[in-house]
């Protein structure tokens, strides 16, 4: 069957409408499953192997974050950002503080901005990295040069997590953006490490996408599977390397920049090939040019103040405009991270009134029920591993 | 057909590296790093830290307390006293406890504190048996001031580094808005589809 000319999969497919006799059988995929990037429980219907129809479930990690943002001050709230997506935390931290400046008004001091791009793209590639590793292992373990593939990942992903280590104090939940700036500045050396960390994931990354494309059981298992067309795409609001790998040119850091993306030039991967593979392609010319970026940066940070409001004193520090209402998006490692934000909240105005978060793996989710349809089993982790979800963000 | 070269070109990647230096580094050759080689803003523990004159720092003020995002802080105000060492009158830290079971290590206590009276460790605390031993009282957090090292922040160093002024002599200002674009982007990367 051509998968891109079939008629659009009906995801809430009676199930008394399929024949009878075909002797269905129902598969929880999780919550417990190791690729499943957390807790996430895929029901599938299956037809000897073959999927007829798979409904997620998720709602596994939620922990009321958008409610405990009411809660808590503008002061408060970076911190708890950072627990979102757990691979990516430096980028979640900053779609909040830009929403914040946004609302407020807030220049941020061009240094800060920079090495705001700086620690986005890094992210990016921390994440892609620790994508790579996952994605390979999930669908080939040793026979598709997984295994040995995630060890290399995680280690090229080690020295990313030493930088922030050396700015910030922290490997993971770094806390280093604050209303109008960044908490930690530049401290010696830092330049050097990250310069000495982009050259050796420059040298070895060829290898690695070489391991991949090379291979024939790779190919085999990304190319054709889990098509999803750019109409339904857009349909049902993928945004980042998803959307971008089903053909549609849109990158929010070059057609919407904030920090210091304006200032330079962002290429943007894009594929038309609409499966598992264009995924892995769009993701993997991502990171080189992520390469680049920082590459380009790290000597360039101008010298100057690295925030543009007072450091924070006191917990009310920040209070936000009543009823002022703003929704702002920025593309991090997983597509449009928006931020809808209310000011006027409690304590007079200085927790929001409602915070609410748009997660780019949630709408990646909606993808699944249509693009399992027709694959086997073994292929769900490939579909799910390249729409590279984390189910901190879409449960929150 | 397929599936054989595949498995062969997977397993001719395990077999180069039998033949490459070795890139992963054992246990047994270099020992865990010690919290000295840790970087110098590593966050880890608590302590509670002396001033200059030989007296507590906490004034009791519950910045801390309120502003932390978990709540792990609890901070019982003494009665005012003099200072056997300054003669001035100042408020005194009764009790205090930080709950690590909580604590999400954000650094917020340490950047607000008016006194520099809290900073944070390169060394984790040891991990305990019971939940009690998680909590770091008054005694264990004096007494991880002495047990170094300590991280690199204080509430001042923290602020004077995120200062909004810094660095912006008026002739820098001048500099920094003329200063040129970065340069030129590179062609894209090899491998963009
Ligand atoms: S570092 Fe821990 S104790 Fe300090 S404010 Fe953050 S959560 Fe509270
Ligand atoms: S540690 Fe600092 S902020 Fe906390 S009560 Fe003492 S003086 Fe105030």
């Amino acid at each position: 069957m051509n998968l891109r000319q079939r008629d659009r999969i009906n995801p809430h497919l009676d199930l008394d409408t399929v024949d009878a006799a075909a002797d269905l059988m129902a598969l929880n995929m999780g919550p417990q499953h190791p690729s499943t990037h957390g807790v996430l429980r895929i029901k599938l219907f299956l037809d000897g192997e073959v999927i007829i129809k798979a409904v997620p479930y998720p709602g596994y990690l939620h922990r009321g974050v958008e409610k405990l943002c009411e809660r808590l001050t503008c002061v408060q709230l970076t911190p708890i950002f950072d627990k979102h997506d757990y691979v990516a935390p430096m980028t979640n931290e900053q779609a909040l503080n830009i929403a914040l400046e946004r609302m407020l008004g807030v220049e941020v001091p061009r240094r800060a901005r920079y090495m705001r791009t700086i620690l986005a793209e890094l992210q990016r590639l921390a994440s892609h990295l620790l994508w790579l590793g996952t994605f390979t292992l999930d669908i080939g373990g040793t026979i598709g040069g997984g295994a040995s593939l995630m060890m290399y990942t995680f280690r090229e992903r080690e020295p990313i997590l030493d930088v922030f280590e050396m700015l910030t104090g922290a490997r993971f939940h770094y806390n280093t953006h604050q209303v109008g700036g960044n908490r930690h500045d530049i401290p010696d050396g830092w330049a050097a490490a990250v310069k000495t960390c982009m050259d050796q994931l420059a040298a070895r990354m060829p290898e690695y996408e070489e391991q991949c494309v090379t291979n024939s059981v790779f190919l085999m298992r990304t190319k054709g599977i889990g098509v999803i067309e750019t109409p339904l795409a857009l349909e049902l609001g993928l945004t980042g390397p998803n959307l971008r790998a089903s053909g549609v040119d849109l990158d929010l850091r070059r057609d919407a920049p904030f920090h210091a993306y304006d200032e330079i030039k962002v290429n943007v991967a894009v594929s038309n090939g609409c499966d598992t593979h264009a995924r892995f392609e769009v993701r993997i010319a991502e990171m080189y040019e992520s390469i680049r970026i920082v590459r380009e940066l790290i000597d360039n940070v101008p010298e100057g103040p690295i925030c543009s409001l007072k450091p924070v004193r006191t917990v009310n520090q920040i209070k936000l405009p009543e009823g002022k209402q703003m929704y702002t998006a920025i593309e991090t490692p997983r597509g449009e991270l928006g931020t809808w934000l209310i000011g006027g909240g409690a304590e007079k105005g200085a927790c929001p009134y409602r915070l609410k978060i748009r997660p780019p793996s949630l709408h990646a989710m909606a993808a699944l029920p249509y693009a399992l349809v027709g694959h086997t089993v073994s292929d769900v982790v490939a579909v799910l591993g390249s729409l590279d979800p984390i189910m901190g963000e879409v449960d929150r | 057909m397929n599936y054989i070269s595949g498995s062969w070109s997977a397993l001719s990647v395990t077999l180069r590296n039998f033949f490459r230096p070795i890139t992963t580094q054992s246990r047994l050759d270099k020992p865990a790093r010690l919290p000295e080689e840790r970087a110098e803003r590593y966050r880890a523990s608590f302590a509670l830290v002396h001033d200059e004159h030989g007296d507590t720092a906490c004034i009791a003020c519950k910045i801390c307390e309120n502003i932390c995002p978990s709540s792990v802080i609890t901070v019982v105000p003494g009665p005012k006293a003099e200072s056997p060492n300054t003669g001035k009158k100042r408020a005194w830290l009764e009790d205090f406890t930080l709950d690590l079971q909580g604590c999400i290590y954000c650094e917020l206590c340490v950047q607000v504190c008016p006194a520099d009276a809290i900073v944070m460790r390169r060394v984790q605390e040891i991990p305990g048996y019971q939940r009690e031993d998680l909590v770091l009282t008054m005694d264990r957090l004096y007494a991880n001031e002495t047990a170094k090292p300590h991280t690199w922040a204080n509430a001042s160093k923290l602020k004077e580094m995120q200062d909004p002024t810094r660095g912006l002599a008026p002739a820098a200002e001048a500099t920094d808005a003329s200063a040129a674009a970065p340069a030129a982007p590179a062609a894209p990367p090899a491998g963009a589809p």
